[in-house]
This record gives structure tokens, sequence and C-alpha cells, in this order.
């Protein structure tokens, strides 16, 4: 009965699992911890208070309310004012500041003579973050002041034709469905995919490579006493995903609700699109597990891709910028789409519908990976390399052949005794 | 000494071993050269240019129009629709269309003409940051500047000229210097930090892994009797090929990055290459301190694997060291890739004397030493250990 054989392999499948402490590790420890990790490490989601220096060479009421204005935005932090811009270069240079306000001598005339004044900010590059809290920052305040220079040189307007005037059509701006606007709530669903899918491969793998060097030593592995490999990868599959229905629900839904993060995702929504997500994730896994002959290679292959991984989903540098081959060649990984799918579901309430193009893509992973992972176990069962294999076909052969040799003893008995019964008769 | 044995026999020794297992070409070669042209080709624009945007336009009238046909002449923004309505724009980002929208909503023209001063607004998906930040930035200059046309026009009427203009309706001007990227490349801001993290990662990996496999395979005893039973000498020789193979991937990355691809490299090639030579050497060295310290194949391999991987976030690159908590702030400085990103910023992107950065070569050579506290172990471990699955 298969669906008897197919519970029996699942059933020892989850006792391999358990019994395995470095297959535990990955199934269940790493994808415990590291999410936490990370999560911790993005909490604080933007930088605040970006050490900067100030150089004034105007020193006027206009240039000090500038420079306390910008000190007092959440963004910066004037650590120091310079009597030069050597003197803030070498602040710079030993990464004690980020940036330089450089407020040229001239700021206070340009402005009475009704011109455009300009104030020179120089950021550091190491770090994107730094160049975008120097920028609104200083942005802001410039826009505040702008606004009150404006308003004294408008005096005899009332107060409302002064602003209609300044700013006769307003903007205003809103970061829909990562309201911080800051990492966590952008990287955070990336690496949870990601971490579910990594942490399948590595302890499937691991198994995979134990497997190899069992039948190198020419012993019996799990599986090959049922004949039917459709059998074996359907327990298999079911096992892992018996296993990870509960990491994954630990992943994706109590990390981010312990540490806060937007969730927008209706049940029924994340199931669906999951348990694809996942089936796509264990074959997928399986299939590229045979390339493993031992118990720690897993490591070294299958480690690394993950950061490439995290930047083929597309979630920081644009999928609509990627060059047309790395666009392709992404799809063929689950965590592409389970990136995309969880991300939107998670964070922006998307509906099945809006991630309907990933969702076949993954069933169809799903069917293509099985596909492949039956067609190697297929071989695998035909091949002469297995010293498994072997190893039973000989004993069925041997106890065939002792069942054919006690079967022509027994015949060439009974045709003897037949005989001595005949020549008996015969006397 | 005999034929089998000195540093050189076991450099041979070692060389064979790695020839004989597809593995070691796939994670020293094949690995990193593949994440070197993956990432260098996948941001090969820099900047992302032609973004996706949408347009809801509820108020269909001049006004609204003359913003619109300002708004698609910006690089890095492309209006590729105009929605009907809000919650076809918000579906539209929900799907991945778009990655934000401008929502000019219905009397703008009416408020505006009556001087009661109507708001639009944008939205951007921050799911998505990088997009979504590079959008802000176009879309409120397009913003402002659709605001600034319409009072300009009032200046001029009045008898301004573009200077005086310009004065009354932007006083104060903000000259922002990107230092080193004035580009704001993300190709040299990752790349640059990114190639060698990989690196790291599977140098950690493959010496743990070398190491612990003489133990697991049993061959240690015969590893340390070539070496006269001197661990420093065993360690050093077997890990020396090794060292050769990872110097030859590191040149190929320099060379990649600022030879072919031209990244700024103020201090020149020497600067970079030493540090690159000295993060090798130290991940190398890092990895023999775990190993000796963990005698366990699965375990030493497992922390170095940890290290590696969270180089990447812990060295600041992407997300400053400063806006961590302060235990990991203090945790950053037991990785050596923090040092050598920190070399990168002064010698390459910002160029200044290497004095100011020797604190941080001297750092990773400090992590080059560190076997010595703990080697004996490992010694201990080889005539000893049994290996546990």
């Amino acid at each position: 009965m298969w669906i008897k054989n197919l519970l029996d392999v699942c059933g020892k499948e989850l006792r391999k699992t358990v019994s395995d402490v470095g297959v535990l590790v990955f199934f269940i420890v790493v994808p415990l911890l590291y999410p936490l990790l990370y999560a911790y490490l993005y909490g604080r989601e933007v930088v605040r208070e970006v050490p900067v220096v100030a150089v004034d060479d105007c020193r006027s009421t206009t240039s000090r309310e500038f420079l306390r204005k910008s000190d007092a935005t959440p963004d910066l932090k004037i650590i120091s004012y310079c009597s030069d811009m050597e003197e803030a270069r070498n602040l710079l240079h030993r990464h004690k500041a980020y940036g330089v306000i450089y407020i040229p001598p001239e700021l206070d005339r340009t402005l009475e003579e009704g011109r455009q004044a300009t104030i020179n900010l120089y950021c550091d590059m190491s770090g994107l973050l730094y160049y975008k809290a120097m920028l609104s920052g200083c942005t802001m305040v410039s826009l505040e002041m702008n606004r009150d220079i404006q308003m004294v040189r408008l005096s005899g307007m009332s107060d409302r034709e002064k602003e209609v005037m300044t700013m006769p059509i307003g903007n205003e701006y809103v970061t829909m469905f990562n309201p911080t606007n800051g990492f966590q709530g952008f990287l955070i669903p990336a690496v949870l995919i990601l971490v579910l899918q990594q942490t399948l491969v590595l302890g499937v793998a691991m198994m995979a490579g134990t497997e190899h060097e069992r039948r190198r030593r020419g012993e019996l592995v799990l599986g090959e006493e049922y004949s039917n490999p459709i059998t074996v990868l359907g327990g298999k599959g079911l096992a892992y995903l018996l296993v990870y229905g509960f990491t994954a629900t630990y992943v994706l839904c109590v990390v981010p609700w312990l540490f806060h993060m937007p969730q927008l995702w209706k049940l029924p929504t994340l199931v669906a699109f999951i348990v694809p997500f996942l089936l796509a994730s264990i074959f997928f896994a399986i299939s590229i597990s045979f390339f493993v002959r031992d118990r720690e290679s897993c490591f070294l292959l299958f480690v690394f891709v993950s950061v490439p991984l995290i930047f083929m989903s597309g979630i920081s540098w644009p999928t609509s910028n990627m060059p047309a081959f790395w666009k392709v060649f992404a799809q063929i990984f689950p965590s592409t789409q389970g990136v995309n799918g969880f991300a939107r579901i998670n964070t922006s309430g998307a509906l099945l519908q809006d991630v309907r193009y990933e969702l076949i893509a993954l069933w169809i992973q799903a069917a293509a990976y099985f596909m492949t992972s039956l067609f190697i176990y297929e071989r695998l069962y035909r091949s002469d390399k297995m010293p498994g294999v072997e190893f039973v076909l000989a004993m069925r052969a041997r106890a065939r052949r002792n069942v054919r040799v006690a079967v022509r003893d027994i015949r060439n008995d009974i045709e003897e005794a037949a005989e001595r019964i005949l020549e008996h008769r015969k006397k | 000494m005999s034929m089998n044995s000195g540093f050189w026999a076991i450099v041979r020794r070692e060389s064979a071993r790695m020839l004989s297992r597809p593995l070691y070409g796939l994670s020293m070669v094949c690995a990193p050269l593949f994440c070197f042209i993956f990432f260098t080709t996948l941001m090969r624009e820099g900047l992302p240019e032609s973004l996706p945007a949408g347009v809801v336009d509820e108020d269909n009238s001049t006004v609204s129009r003359s913003i619109l046909r300002n708004l698609d002449s910006y690089q890095q923004t492309e209006i590729i629709r105009q929605y009907a309505n809000f919650a076809e724009a918000r579906e539209a980002m929900q799907r991945n269309e778009i990655y934000g929208f401008f929502y000019i909503p219905k009397g703008t023209e009416l408020k505006a003409s009556s001087q009661q001063q109507p708001v639009i607004s944008i939205y951007t998906n921050a799911t998505y940051l990088i997009p979504s930040s590079l959008l802000y930035r176009d879309m409120k200059t397009m913003a402002v500047m659709a605001a600034a046309a319409a009072g300009r026009e009032v200046l001029f009427a009045k008898g301004a000229n573009m200077d005086q203009a310009m004065g009354f309706l932007q006083p104060i001007r903000m000259d922002m210097h990107a230092l080193g990227n004035p580009w704001l490349n993300y190709n040299v801001y990752l790349s640059n930090t990114m190639l060698p993290a990989v690196l790291v990662l599977m140098v950690l990996m493959v010496t743990c892994f070398s190491i612990h496999t003489e133990l697991k395979d049993g061959t240690a005893g015969e590893w340390l009797a070539m070496a006269d039973d001197n661990i420093l000498k065993a360690v050093s020789a077997k890990l020396f090929p090794q060292t050769m193979l990872f110097l030859l991937m590191a040149l190929i990355y320099i060379v990649l990055l600022y030879g072919y691809l031209e990244f700024p490299a103020h201090n020149g090639f020497w600067p970079m290459m030493l540090a690159a030579g000295l993060l090798i050497l130290a991940s190398q060295g890092f990895a023999v301190f775990i190993a000796s310290a963990i005698p366990s194949l699965r375990w030493s391999l497992s922390l170095c694997t940890l290290w590696g991987v969270l180089s990447i976030p812990i060295s600041g690159f992407s997300f400053p060291v400063m806006g961590m908590p302060e235990a990991l702030q203090a945790m950053s400085y037991m990785f050596p890739l923090r040092y050598y990103f920190l070399i990168y910023v002064d010698q390459a992107l910002n160029g200044i004397p290497m004095v100011f950065s020797a604190w941080f070569y001297t750092a990773l050579i400090v992590f080059l030493i560190l076997p010595l506290v703990d080697i004996s172990l490992l010694r201990k471990a080889a005539h000893e250990y049994t290996y546990l699955p």
C-alpha cells in the first residue's frame, strides 16, 4: 500500500531529523535565533544624530541660526565648530565626523542683495545613510529659513497671503507600508524568507551528505527498501513540510510581531502563498543535495549563495533596473518569488491576486523541482555505483539462487526416492 | 629530513588534496568569481534610472496637466501610467508595477486660483527602500518646482529677472558634495565591500574545513608527522597553497574594481592590495583560532560560517555601525572585514594619508597572529580527537 509506505518514510525521516543534531541546528536553532539577531541589528531602523562639523566663515545671526537649527534636527549633531576646512577635514579623516557644513563669508551680503545664497555641504560617502541624513536635515532647515526670509520680505501682506505667495501649491510625503522608512522594515522580510530556504537547503544537504558517506561505507540507506521513488520523495517532502510548518510560523509570524514590524497579511493569503514556497524550497533542496558528497561540505557549497540571492530578489537593487540575464536567472530560485511575495503580503497588505505571478511561479518551481528530484532518485536507484542497492540486489539474487538450489535438491531427492521405489517394486 | 617531510612536502600534499576534490575548486575559485561578476554586473547602471512611478490626477485641470507635463523630465523617474483613482494606484504598488505615485486631488486648480493652497501628495513604497528613497528625492523636487513655477510666473509678471526670482523663491540653496562618490554610484557603494565579504566567508569556511577534515578522515597523524609534530609548521604549510590561491582571487577583484571598472582608488593600487592581502591572512588566522578552540568539525565550521555571514551587516557599509545597538557596536571590532571596510573608506574612497589607517592595518595583523594563543589545542586534538557526526 503506497500511502502506508509514504507515511512510513515520513515517520522514519522525522525520526532521523530529530536524532541528528547537525540537522536540528539548521531546521530549528538557526531559524529560531538568526532572525532575532538581524532584527536586533537593524532595530533602530535609521541613523539619528549623525556627527558633523561646522565651518562658519560668515559668523552672522543667519549663519548661527542655520547651524543651531541643523543641530536641533533629529538627523544631525554638530560635534565641533572648526575654524577652517583643514581642521574639519582632519576630524573627517579620523572618523569623528561624517560631514561638514560650510557657510561662506558672503552669505549675509548675498541675502541682503536679494540674490540666491549657497551653503556647501560635504558628506563622507562611506555610507549612504549619512548622505541621506545630511541632505534631509539641512534641506528641512533651509526650507524653514527660506520661508521666514520670504515672510519678512513680504511684510505688508496678510499671513495667509504670504503663505500662498511663497508656496502656492503645497506638498506632503507619505511613505507607505514601512512607516519609519527604515532598514528593519525593508530588509527583515527578505532575510526571513531567505533563512527558511537556506536552512532547508543546508539541513537536507547535510542529511544527503551523511547518506552518501554511509553508502560509501556500504550501509543501507533509508528509502531504498521501498521500490517506488515517488513514495520515498513524497514521504520525505511531507516530513520536511511538517517541520517547516512550525518553523515558518515562528519565523514569519512571531518574529515580526516580536519586533513590532508591519504585519498586514490575512491568514488564508499567507498560508496559500507559503505552502507552495515551502514545497518549492523542499524539492529545490532535495534536488541540489545530490551534489553533496559528505556531511559538512554543504557549508562550503551553499552558504555563500544567500548573499547574491538576497540581491536577486530585488528587495535592494530594484528589479526594474537589473540586467535581463540576472532577472531571468533569479527566477530559478524559490527565494526570489518568496521574498517578493512575502514582502508585499506582509508589509504592503497585498492579496493573493496581487502576487499572482509569484504564486504561479512557485507552483511551477515546486513541480519542476519535484520532477528533477524524481529523475535523480530514479537514476540513483538504477545506478550501480550504489553499494546499498547492489547489496540488496546481491542478497536477493543469493536468496533466489538458494531457493533454486533447494528446489533442485528436493526435486533430485524426490526423483531419487521415486526411482528407488520403482526399483523396489520391480524387485 | 626525508623526502616526505618538511614544509614543501606538506605544501605538495595539500595541493594534491585540493586538486583531488572538486569541492575546493568550487568554493575557492568558482564561488568568489561568480559573486564578483554577479555584483558588478547587477548594479552596472550605478544609480537606478527610470524607476517606474505613476500618477493619479483627480483634478483633470489645466494646472494639474501642467504639473504632469513637468514630471516626466527627470532622469531617475519614469511616469509609466496614469491611474483613475487612489485605490488603483495603491494596487499597482502592491503588484510591484510602480514604486511610487503622485496624487493630485480634486479641486487643486480651484483652490490654487482662490488662494487656498492646495496640497499634492507623494506616495512611495518603502518596502523597497532604495527605489523609494530615490523616487522621493525626484518627486519632491518636482513638486517644489511645480509650485515654484507658479510663483515664478507671478514674479516675472511683476518685472523680476531670473536671478531675482530665484533669490526670492529660494533664498538659501544647499550645494551637496558627495566626497569620493559624487555620482552616488551604488555599485561603488556596495561592491567595494560585497566582493571582499564573499571572499572572507569562503576563506573562513575553507580554512576551518580543510583543517578539520584531516581530523575527520584520520589523516591528521600523518600530516603532523610530516611537520615533525610541529603544529605551527603543519598549519602554515597546509594553508600556504590556499593563501596563494586566495591572494590570486583578491588580486582579481582589486584589478576588477579599480582597474577595469575604474572605481575611485585615490591612493592607488598598493594600499588596497595590501589591505586585501592582510584581510585574507587575518581571516585565515581567525579560522585557525576557531578551529583550534573548538575540536569539532561541524561546530567550528558553523561558527566560522556565522562569522563570515555576520561580517556583512556588521562591517557597517550598508547600515552604519553607529546606528546599531551598543552590544553589536562593540562586537564589530571582532570582525576582520570591519577593519578592511575602514581602510577602504580611507584609502580608496577618501584618499587620505596611510598613517590614518595604520591602526586598521595593525588590527588585521593581530587577527593573523591570534592562533598563537590556542594552536597547541589543535595539536592535542590532532592526536586524540575522534570524529563525531
